[in-house]
């Protein structure tokens, strides 16, 4: 099973990990989640689901809790959604590149994951489903405003584009502070993966649009694209004054990390993304001489999230529990 | 006076919030009033707040009452206000006047430019080149030139009276 966000299609060298958008949809027959009964809510999973041939088809009420977390992990799922009260289905493609979330905030949600940069491939993948959608079921849309959503902050287009971007440099400086404001301005938003807060985790942010109206699907794309290559322009030039002025105290902190990575014997799930993140820079910049792993670390930084741990132990596991095994499957790959 | 929230400091931050047509005062001092202004934004904030810079700006005609509950679900302004999220496709038309003045706020925009359904086809055809013409039509107004000006409105006539036989012959 591949791993949508860090999906294996994607190296090390691309500061890029991935490009997802998401399609916010409901249908005119129902009222919106809110107001939606249990029945009415199951029958419409059921009708939705009865479209798609090609979709493993899941109700959220008969997985797991590891599984749940494991789909939380990759992004195929939100945290809102597992939390949802009313019946919920999900449908995934095999490759996991295509997926949709049924009575998540709106009755329809459709998700398109691809590998590294490629916004305008995963805007038309989603395209498709929701044009395969749209033949049997009206959608609650209307001219002026689009379509509609539960949320006024999603009507329009219901898109939301995304990139996750490494950005380990631009993170330690003065102007990624300043820089955030300038961002929110362009209607644009930058936050740490996992959670609403910009707490990152091994310096992995999420860069995504926040209006949905008064722009095309292209333009809004676009608009992400170009405010992201500004971005990594600038997490170009902290690197270069960082790798050529401080360039022993990078190589301590990247052997540091490799040093915690190879021996320690128990670790959290924080710790070791922000010293994965580390190890990139040593092996994408040739600072650490040891032999590269034959996984990338970006699918290393996916393996140790704790629904994938305990996917592999097959069990549950507490919190220290994870942390032992972590370390111990770290070790095993950099020791 | 004393700061309503801690009572040991003298207030010296008075504030007002018109909310629904009825006004709360809240007297703090420069402490309190500052933790209250770091609270995290959250979407009742950000639409009080509009609220509030709205009806300030009418603050002297009367005030308009909000808007009655969706009559398909049943969403009152209230329960939108506090949870953000409309209950139904018939909550749009009921709380308009809400809505738009919360997508001027917070979309910076009113209008959907993007995708649309197929079945919305020719309505949603036609009225995309006839902004697009009328855009023109005013800027060739503006430069007077009204050679390009008589043109594009013959233009925006004929998609017009095109549009009005395409629904004519959907409805035969």
């Amino acid at each position: 099973m591949s791993a949508p966000w860090f999906t294996r299609a994607v190296t090390d060298e691309s500061p890029i990990l991935s490009s997802r958008v998401r399609l916010a949809r409901n249908l005119r027959r129902y009222p919106f989640q809110q107001k939606l009964n249990a029945p009415n809510a199951a029958a419409m999973v059921q009708e939705i689901q009865a479209i798609g041939t090609h979709f493993h088809k899941m109700d959220m009420q008969h997985l797991s809790d590891a599984e749940q977390k494991v789909f939380l992990e990759k992004h195929i799922v939100s945290p809102e959604f597992l939390r949802g009260k009313l019946p919920r289905g999900l449908m995934i493609s095999d490759d996991q590149n295509l997926s949709v979330m049924l009575n998540e905030e709106d009755h329809v949600r459709i998700q398109s994951v691809q590998a590294g940069d490629a916004l305008p491939e995963a805007l038309l993948a989603a395209n498709q489903v929701d044009d395969l959608i749209e033949e049997t079921h009206e959608y609650a849309f209307n001219a002026e405003h689009g379509y509609l959503t539960a949320c006024p902050t999603n009507t329009g287009t219901g898109l939301r584009a995304s990139y996750m971007i490494h950005l380990p440099f631009l993170e330690r400086t003065d102007k990624f502070k300043s820089l955030l404001p300038a961002i929110t301005k362009l209607g644009i938003t930058l936050r740490g993966i996992y959670g609403e807060g910009t707490e990152s985790m091994g310096s992995i942010y999420q860069i995504s649009n926040q209006t949905t109206l008064g722009k095309t699907e292209e333009e809004i794309i676009h608009a992400l694209q170009k405010t992201t290559q500004q971005v990594m322009e600038h997490e170009a030039q902290a690197r270069d004054t960082m790798l050529i002025t401080h360039r022993p105290d990078q190589e301590n902190m990247i052997y540091r990390a490799y040093g915690v990575l190879a021996y320690s014997r128990k670790i959290t799930a924080k710790e070791a993304m922000d010293l994965l993140s580390e190890i990139r820079i040593g092996y994408l910049y040739s600072i650490l001489d040891k032999p590269k792993p034959e996984k990338q670390i970006y699918q290393i930084m996916m393996e140790i999230q704790p629904g994938h741990l305990q996917r592999v132990a097959g069990r549950e596991m507490n919190e220290l529990e994870r942390d032992y095994a972590r370390a111990e499957y770290l070790r095993e790959i950099f020791c | 006076m004393l700061c309503e929230k801690c009572k040991k400091n003298p207030a010296t931050v008075h504030m007002q919030q018109f909310v629904g047509g009825s006004k709360t005062e809240m007297h703090l001092c420069q402490e309190c009033s500052s933790i209250k202004m770091d609270m995290p934004i959250s979407f009742e904030n950000i639409f009080q707040g509009f609220l509030t810079s709205l009806q300030s700006m009418t603050a002297n005609r009367p005030m308009t009452s909000p808007s009655a509950p969706c009559a398909r679900c049943g969403m009152t302004v209230e329960q939108f206000k506090k949870t953000g999220k409309l209950g139904c496709e018939a909550c749009y038309q009921a709380f308009a006047k809400e809505i738009e003045a919360l997508f001027k706020n917070v979309q910076n925009a009113t209008r959907h430019e993007g995708k649309f359904p197929r079945r919305m086809g020719v309505d949603m055809r036609v009225r995309r080149e006839a902004d697009a013409l009328r855009k023109q039509l005013k800027e060739a107004v503006d430069a007077e030139n009204y050679e390009d000006a008589a043109h594009l409105r013959d233009q925006l006539r004929a998609i017009q009276n095109e549009a009005q036989a395409e629904t004519q012959e959907a409805v035969q």
